[in-house]
């Protein structure tokens, strides 16, 4: 009884300190953390291809919001790669970007380079950078000032 | 029923509430202690607990061994096995954390409202640090603390601060606020944390009771083995 008591003590002291740490909102994200923390954590196919559907029609709201859905613990490097791409798509502009926009793509984009063990390349035709790398580099200079803004040439560069 | 099957199921009894009930008890006060719930969108929000509950912790703590709730000796000892001190010592870090938790759960989370609290609990605390206790005393003394605590943060403070009460509510929080200049805010919480905390002081002050239990259990039966054994002793030498 004593071994089975301080097992079982040990345990729910983990699960608390776990969930303190972790602060879930709902109990659906409590569970999806312990599908994280337990490694059997997979994202939605069905929805990151309906997100991915909404992307290429270039409804990049919608296609966050599957996405969202698809990895509501944002822990797919490849998902938060597409949302931070939805992020640059939605706020590049030919005469200025959406900072706002740029700034939470950086964010996503520093998550999916977290996240992913190796390089991230993703081979989709449908666009224009592959790799996170290049997608953080344009995300950054999108969002850093300087005299290059004020070019009237500028208005000639191609969204990616 | 035999007086040895007796002695064997108290004994057997007091192992399961002490190594068994009594860490998942005062465990789920621990987690449910710093639980609130969002008034907008009923999200889940923890809120760790503070450093004065730690150190409110501790005096309780300390008053609890004073007042003989909690007999050292019985709990860890040489007398026991390395187990079943390092069961009675998980047990009693526990009730630590238990004891911060029911402190917190009660303690307005910030502005004046949390220092004056913080104030009155350590000041009562501390004043029964020189008071003669027993258990039973002891143990009414912090119902009425925790109980008044709760009544005044979850009653009082949380009917002055929600934000669909009625207007003359409204008038009253707002006057509150302006005489202190804002120092006595209290963020708003669904009224689920009522419940929770309800419910997480409930099952503290049972889990605080059920010590109580096996100690008197406990000493009733080692008065019971002293009683046989004299009497045992007096034969031997009639």
């Amino acid at each position: 009884m004593q071994i089975l008591g301080l097992v079982l003590s040990l345990a729910y002291a983990v699960l608390i300190v776990w969930i303190y740490a972790t602060e879930p909102r709902t109990f659906r994200e409590a569970a999806t953390g312990a599908l994280v923390a337990a490694g059997t954590y997979q994202v939605n196919q069905e929805k990151f291809d309906a997100g991915l559907a909404l992307f290429r029609r270039e409804q990049f709201r919608a296609a966050r919001d599957e996405w969202q859905r698809a990895d509501p613990a944002q822990n797919d490097a490849l998902t938060q790669f597409y949302v931070a791409y939805s992020f640059y798509r939605e706020g590049w502009g030919r005469v200025y970007n959406d900072d706002d926009l740029f700034r939470q793509g950086l964010e996503k984009v520093n998550r999916a380079l977290t996240l992913a063990s190796q390089p991230l390349n993703i081979s989709d035709p449908d666009l224009a950078m592959h790799s996170a790398a290049e997608l953080k580099a344009e995300l950054e200079a999108g969002t850093e000032r300087n005299w290059g803004d004020v070019n009237p040439l500028k208005v000639m560069k191609k969204r990616k | 029923m035999s007086e040895q099957l007796i002695a064997a199921n108290r004994s057997r009894n007091v192992a399961l509430l002490r190594y068994l009930v009594l860490p998942i008890v005062f465990l789920t006060v621990v987690l449910l202690g710093g639980l609130r719930v969002n008034s907008d969108g009923g999200a889940f929000i923890f809120i760790p607990p503070p450093l004065v509950t730690l150190v409110l912790a501790a005096l309780l703590l300390l008053l609890s061994v004073r007042g003989g709730l909690i007999e050292t000796r019985a709990w860890v000892g040489y007398q026991h096995s390395p187990l079943a001190n390092s069961t009675s010592i998980s047990t009693l870090i526990a009730l630590f954390f238990a004891s911060a938790q029911a402190f917190n759960s009660v303690l307005p989370e910030r502005g004046l409202l949390h220092w004056l609290f913080s104030f009155f609990f350590l000041w009562t605390l501390w004043n029964n640090q020189f008071s003669s206790f027993d258990a039973r005393r002891l143990m009414r003394s912090l119902i009425v603390l925790f109980g008044t605590a709760f009544v005044l943060k979850h009653m009082l403070v949380a009917s002055l601060y929600e934000p669909d009460g009625g207007w003359l509510k409204r008038i009253a929080g707002t006057l509150v606020q302006g005489i202190s200049l804002g120092t006595l805010d209290a963020p708003t919480f669904s009224p689920a944390t009522g419940y929770i905390s309800f419910f997480t002081l409930a099952l503290y002050i049972s889990g605080l009771l059920l010590i109580m239990l096996t100690e008197q259990t406990e000493t009733s039966q080692q008065l019971a083995l002293s009683s046989t054994s004299e009497t045992e002793n007096r034969e031997l030498t009639n």
